[in-house]
């Protein structure tokens, strides 16, 4: 009888010990997967930045004409302020980049770029300066999100790289490994 | 390359800096731009107001020959693409180019639209406002300024005049000059400011990567190879690179040392071993 309920436990710690070790596995390709996708984040943004440009170019034809913006709004700022402006977001935006990467924070900001980049689009249109300055604020989105797109590739390219690790040392072990603090925090 | 650590390295400073020096030189340029073409627009209403000045005499005393004569020596200096002065009708009464005397202008044409637009024709306007760019028929860039002539008091007062009181604009100057020199000066800046950011990019980010490449990468490749080299058995007495910077040099040395010691208890186990199995 004793014999019978040992094999019983053994049986019932084996299988649970399999469900967690299946648990783990789940929960790890989920991560993969949910880092996979992201990853692509920034290309979207790109995407989305790029598709901003060209209605742009094209003068933003879907859009009521400056004057009757105006009229309704206001006057606009000098274009000589927003250039300022946009010189001060591209800088903040960069540094901001830059120290994300260098935190290793996984942020997810691609689309608030183009938003505020589509608004410099705008306040130059109404403006009437946006031929002198489309170039600059093209530029300026190419740069930020390029940087941008390259630290959430980069961030999930190695989170991905950890994960996969885990994954093999999850399918031999059973459990998950014990994880080092990073020596550059 | 993306994930190696040259790639993790340079990339992003390399885009950074590289993009943020083109957009610098492109506002800097849309600026200095804008800023010389609101200056040549000041200088050719100053222009217009010191023409106006000038023939406000022989307006006055209706004296068509001296004002034909001003027009004239006007229109004839370098840079200046026309000059005339149009009556309220818009048909041209005086002209540097006798062949545009009583022409009529087109009030939809550029320049003129930016008052004839509505019912109501303005009859004032700012200064940047006064100003147009177009190319003439001899396909020259030309700013031109259109300057109204005002009613005054002793306009309408002359004897010899005809103009009522109620008249607030008797005509409109209108004079062109050349852009072809503004051009010029902004292509040549233009020319310069691509100069100057190749060359201050070839700097940065060349010199950047040429240090780096030379102090960092390459030493960790060799540190890299040497270590990989060593764990071969065949080439574990294998000396540690030379040249290489003080701190790789030191963690290689370190690393040399401890598979000379690694070898040495290897080689005293491997005794010790024998000794038991010749005793047994």
């Amino acid at each position: 009888m004793t014999d019978i309920s040992q094999e019983q436990q053994s049986v019932t710690e084996v299988s649970q010990e399999r469900d967690g070790r299946e648990a783990l596995l789940q929960v790890i390709h989920k991560e993969i997967r949910r880092l996979r996708s992201f990853s692509n984040r920034g290309l979207w943004a790109f995407s989305l930045f790029l598709l901003v440009s060209m209605m742009a170019w094209y003068d933003f034809r879907l859009i009521p004409f400056p004057e009757s913006f105006i009229a309704s709004l206001g006057a606009p700022p000098p274009p000589h302020l927003i250039s300022y402006l946009l010189l001060f977001y591209t800088f903040s935006a960069i540094i901001l980049s830059l120290s994300r990467m260098t935190g290793n924070i996984e942020h997810k900001s691609s689309f608030c770029h183009v938003g505020y980049l589509t608004g410099f689009y705008l306040f130059y249109h109404f403006s009437k300066a946006l031929d002198d300055n489309y170039w600059a604020v093209f530029g300026a989105g190419i740069t930020i999100l390029g940087v941008e797109t390259y630290r959430i590739w980069n961030f999930c390219n190695e989170a991905i790289r950890i994960k996969n690790e885990q994954l093999e040392y999850v399918k031999k072990t059973g459990r998950m490994p014990i994880e080092d603090p990073s020596p550059f925090e | 390359m993306f994930t190696s650590l040259v790639g993790k390295a340079l990339v992003p400073v390399g885009v950074a800096v590289t993009g943020f020096v083109v957009v610098c030189c492109l506002l800097l340029y849309s600026v200095i731009k804008e800023d010389v073409n609101r200056d040549s627009v000041l200088h050719a209403t100053n222009l217009a107001d010191i023409i106006l000045k000038s023939t406000r005499h022989a307006m006055l005393k209706s004296d068509r020959e001296t004002l034909n004569n001003i027009i004239r020596n006007i229109g004839e200096q370098n840079g200046v693409e026309h000059v005339r002065i149009f009556n309220k009708k818009g048909v041209v009464n005086i002209s540097a180019k006798p062949g545009e005397i009583n022409h009529q202008v087109d009030k939809k044409a550029e320049g003129c639209i930016s008052c004839h637009s509505g019912d109501v024709p303005v009859t004032s306007l700012g200064r940047m406002e006064q100003a147009r760019t177009f190319k003439n028929g001899n396909g020259n860039k030309v700013l031109a300024i259109t300057a109204p002539i005002y009613n005054e008091p002793e306009c309408s007062n002359a004897a010899c005049h005809v103009h009522p009181p109620a008249q607030k604009i008797l005509g409109t100057l209108d004079i062109g000059l050349s852009r072809e020199a503004l051009d010029k000066s902004l292509a040549a800046l233009r020319t310069q400011m691509i100069l100057f950011t190749l060359m201050t990019l070839m700097l940065t980010v060349g010199g950047v990567t040429a240090l780096l490449r030379r102090n960092v990468f390459l030493p960790i490749q060799a540190v890299r190879d040497y270590i990989c080299r060593i764990s071969d058995k065949d080439n574990q007495a294998a000396p540690p690179p030379t040249h290489l910077p003080q701190d790789l040099d030191r963690i290689t040395k370190c690393f040399y040392n401890l598979m000379q010691k690694h070898n040495k208890t290897e080689r005293e186990l491997d005794e010790a071993r024998k000794g038991v199995v010749r005793q047994e």
